[in-house]
């Protein structure tokens, strides 16, 4: 009994100890995050205004009817898709635009996503070889159009490689100048390759990649693969989600666009010039964070060149996909972010805090470094700690509910204004309750789930860290078409 | 001043920030809502009208005459609406749009607005005044091809295309070009600008294509390969043959491929070569194809087992659009041999067969 007491003394006086140490350090990390993150909606909302007022004098229209604009090769890998694969591809197809192809690439599926595409598109195997421009895990099992011959869609079959290999092939195949990569489950709003194209046509010999916000789709009414309505999902988890897509990524993105630091552009929908892909030698099929890992060399092989260049972002809302509606799934994607995020970070670690490399080394890595890949290991602590604390009684419980008023309350603050922008802007959600919903979704994020996911994270950096070899799962998905409860199970990477 | 002496005021900041937030949100969507329900009320007895001058049926004048005689507060708010369908309607239509325009005094504004501070302004005008083809604001117009801001000249290059006033070519050209680090206009809206302003641009092409710029040639071979300029042609060739820069050479066999004539076959064939950069085989073997005449059969055939795939690809196209002997070539080279040169006749055949490029009884799937 009496070594017991002794020991929680100890344990009371190391814990109090350390938290006399770390509170303030910790708080400060919290402001100084949350005001990043702030500054980087201020310049975003910046770049919304100078966007909307350009707006009026943009030329959609003559984008549109150019036959001199760039083309574009829209590449889908596919990985059993078979629910999904023919309404996203005529949808693909319809997009407006003067000049694009669309380029299905199947996985190796082990479920009906070619017939579906043979049946529905009339395909015929012709001897069509695809160029090795990029270097390939697997050939080429073989390729496919429509009868009609006019149809601008090829169907490349190969066997199981992965989604970055998928898309080498994809690129491969391409013989337009601009290449989209995109998810087959992905919804584009049929302006997409006009607003994305924007900054290679305004700029075309500087700008080399762009990227787009990727909405949540759950929930929200699609008809024939266009979006027609859109709805807040009704779990709770999903528009948790929804909080963090607008904050972190629309917002958070933008504004390192307009800084002019953006590294990373979303695997599930970004625009490059193929030229530049194939110098860079295309996406790394071994990378876990392929889409952060692209951008990245993108950058070095740029600065390393010498060359004047451009990475943008376009914060237009067009392009809608599902996020995880599970706790298993949630969890395997965050661990699989942040294994990727710390293993391209490690990778271009000589970057970092280099001059030559300009904001991207000086500013934006250094903030990926201690603002993100860090962060959920100080939560993840600080967490622990005060629960210690409470349970040792070394907790000013007064000083301790300030403080965690002071950090989400900032936390929310700073969402609070990414919705204001998002409101003033795009105002997608219109419906009060979605509005209501999110509201309180942006409060409840602070119970539970900040301390799941940075959890979640952490297991992804140990994962890595231990040689752990990744693992793609499976998702299940409602699909899209119409907003019936029906869920469609089918596998895909995740 | 300790910490935790802070934290009341931080959380009472925060706090009312949390709330100015909420308000601004709830505002914003209110008002968004009120402003849309008042400008459906306004602007409905004026709806009908709109569209039937847009979509060319008014023929008895009378929506023109009512649009025409709205008030200045619902001018305002149906100027957006006449804006949009500018750029969308042709003919009668847009003669009918822009003289409603022009009554209500936007021509005026915008002609006043070009010398505006703000670029936005100054763009917005430009802009105007290229939809409603306003041929005497050319002269306004032209100057803004050396503003400052890249959205303005770029406008204004569209709105003198748009216009179609063939003495905007040079500046246009001019425009081109990158000055104190100022990037100049995109190759494509210059491009474009030209070739909407017709026949007339010939000689302003020809100067450009002995231009010092290599951007300013590019735009002007690609000019004059989508206009068919075909006194170009001569020029065309020497960049082909002797330009310094990749980018012209390319742009000048493409050129050359649409308004070559026979010899010109011989001329582009000297460029497949492997000792060519890629992009320029590539854009040659395509050019051969529209050139179209059997003299860049023998050439076009040698590419079909070339180790770079996508030019092979390329030749074996062009040989099926020169037509019969390209694609007897084709053929033969499926029926005698195998591998890559095969492989790339079969893909090219197919792909004819399908598309209904090929004579019946021609190989097809």
């Amino acid at each position: 009994m009496m070594i017991w007491s002794g020991f929680l003394e100890a344990l009371r006086d190391v814990v109090s100890a350390i938290m006399n140490l770390v509170a303030t350090p910790v708080l400060i990390y919290f402001v100084v995050t949350n005001t990043l993150l702030l500054v980087l909606m201020g310049l975003a909302g910046w770049e919304f205004v100078r966007q909307h007022r350009r707006k009026s004098y943009a030329g959609s229209e003559q984008t549109v009817a150019s036959q001199l604009g760039q083309g574009v090769s829209v590449v889908v890998p596919a990985y059993n898709e078979a629910v999904v694969i023919v309404t996203s591809v005529q949808a693909l197809l319809a997009l407006r635009f003067a000049r694009h192809e669309i380029i299905v690439v199947d996985d190796g599926s082990t479920d009906a996503t070619f017939d579906q595409l043979r049946c529905a598109f009339d395909l015929v195997p012709v001897q069509r070889e695809v160029p090795s421009d990029l270097l390939t895990r697997l050939n080429v099992i073989d390729v496919h159009v429509p009868r009609d011959g006019r149809t601008r869609l090829v169907v490349v079959r190969k066997e199981n490689s992965g989604k970055s290999d998928s898309i080498n092939v994809g690129i491969n195949a391409a013989v337009e100048p601009l290449v989209v990569f995109i998810d087959a489950d992905s919804i584009l709003a049929p302006d997409a390759l006009i607003s994305v194209t924007k900054p290679f046509a305004d700029d075309p010999t500087r700008v080399v990649a762009t990227g787009v916000v990727v909405r949540p789709i759950n929930w929200c009414k699609v008809v024939d693969g266009r979006m027609v309505e859109v709805k807040l999902a009704k779990p709770w988890l999903v528009r948790i989600q929804v909080v963090e897509y607008l904050r972190a990524f629309m917002l958070g993105r933008s504004g390192w666009s307009r800084f002019g630091a953006l590294i990373l552009i979303s695997g599930a929908f970004g625009m490059f010039r193929r030229d530049v892909l194939v110098e860079v030698g295309g996406l790394d099929p071994d990378s876990i964070g392929e889409d952060f890992e692209l951008v990245m060399r993108i950058h070095r092989h740029m600065i390393k060149n010498r060359r004047d260049y451009r990475v943008q972002f376009v914060a237009e809302p067009v392009s809608w996909a599902e996020v995880p509606m599970t706790v298993k799934v949630l969890r395997r994607q965050r661990s699989r972010w942040h294994r990727g995020l710390w293993e391209t970070l490690w990778k271009y670690r000589g970057m970092a805090l280099n001059p030559r490399y300009g904001r991207v080394g000086l500013v934006a890595l250094p903030y990926y470094w201690a603002f993100e890949l860090v962060a959920p290991v100080l939560e993840f602590v600080g967490f622990v700690l005060v629960a210690l604390g409470f349970a040792l009684g070394v907790v000013n419980t007064s000083y301790a509910l300030m403080f965690m008023a002071v950090a989400y309350g900032y936390s929310t603050l700073v969402t609070l204004i990414a919705m204001v922008i998002d409101e003033l802007s795009f105002h997608k959600y219109r419906r009060w309750r979605d509005l209501g919903a999110i509201l309180l979704a942006s409060l409840l994020e602070n119970v539970g789930y900040r301390q799941a996911t940075a959890w979640w994270r952490l297991e992804g950096w140990w994962a890595s860290l231990r040689g752990k070899k990744p693992v793609w799962g499976t998702m299940t998905r409602r699909g899209f078409g119409d907003d019936s409860p029906a869920v469609a199970a089918l596998s895909r990477h995740v | 001043m300790n910490v935790e002496q802070v934290f009341p005021s931080v959380g009472v900041a925060i706090g009312l920030g949390c709330v100015s937030s909420l308000g601004v949100i709830v505002i914003a969507k209110i008002r968004r809502g009120l402003v849309r329900a008042r400008s459906r009320a306004l602007l409905a007895p004026y709806r009908g009208a709109l569209i039937t001058i847009a979509s060319g049926e008014d023929e008895g004048g009378q929506a023109k005459v009512a649009l025409g005689a709205a008030p200045p507060h619902i001018w305002s708010r149906l100027r957006p609406s006449v804006v949009a369908f500018l750029p969308k309607v042709r003919g009668v239509p847009a003669e009918e749009l822009s003289a409603l325009m022009r009554s209500h005094g936007e021509i005026d504004e915008a002609r006043r607005m070009l010398t505006s501070r703000s670029a936005v302004g100054r763009a917005r005008a430009a802009y105007l005044l290229g939809l409603v083809s306003d041929s005497d604001s050319v002269a306004l117009v032209l100057p803004l091809l050396s503003d400052p801001a890249a959205d303005v000249r770029m406008v204004a290059a569209r709105a003198l295309g748009t216009i179609g006033d063939p003495s905007a070519g040079s500046g246009i050209l001019h425009a081109l070009r990158t000055r104190r680090g100022q990037i100049g206009l995109p190759a494509w809206v210059a491009a474009e600008a030209l070739l909407s302003m017709g026949v007339e641009i010939a000689p302003t092409l020809q100067i450009g294509l002995a231009s010092d710029d290599p951007a300013v040639r590019s735009v002007c071979a690609v000019v004059a390969g989508h206009g068919t300029y075909i006194s170009t042609a001569p020029q065309l060739r020497t960049l082909l043959a002797t330009d310094s820069d990749r980018d012209v050479r390319a742009k000048a066999a493409v050129a050359l491929g649409r308004v070559g004539g026979p010899d010109d076959a011989a001329t582009l064939a000297l460029h497949v070569g492997p000792s060519e950069k890629v992009v320029l085989r590539r854009t040659c073997a395509t050019a051969l194809g529209e050139v179209g005449h059997r003299e860049s059969v023998e050439a076009l055939t040698g590419l079909l087992g070339d180790c770079d795939r996508r030019l092979a690809e390329l030749a074996a196209d062009s040989l099926v659009r020169i037509g019969s002997e390209g694609i007897a070539r084709l053929e033969e080279a499926t029926t005698t041999e195998q591998g890559p040169r095969a492989r790339a006749a079969s893909g090219a055949l197919e792909l004819a067969a399908l598309r209904g490029q090929l004579v019946v009884g021609s190989t097809g799937p």
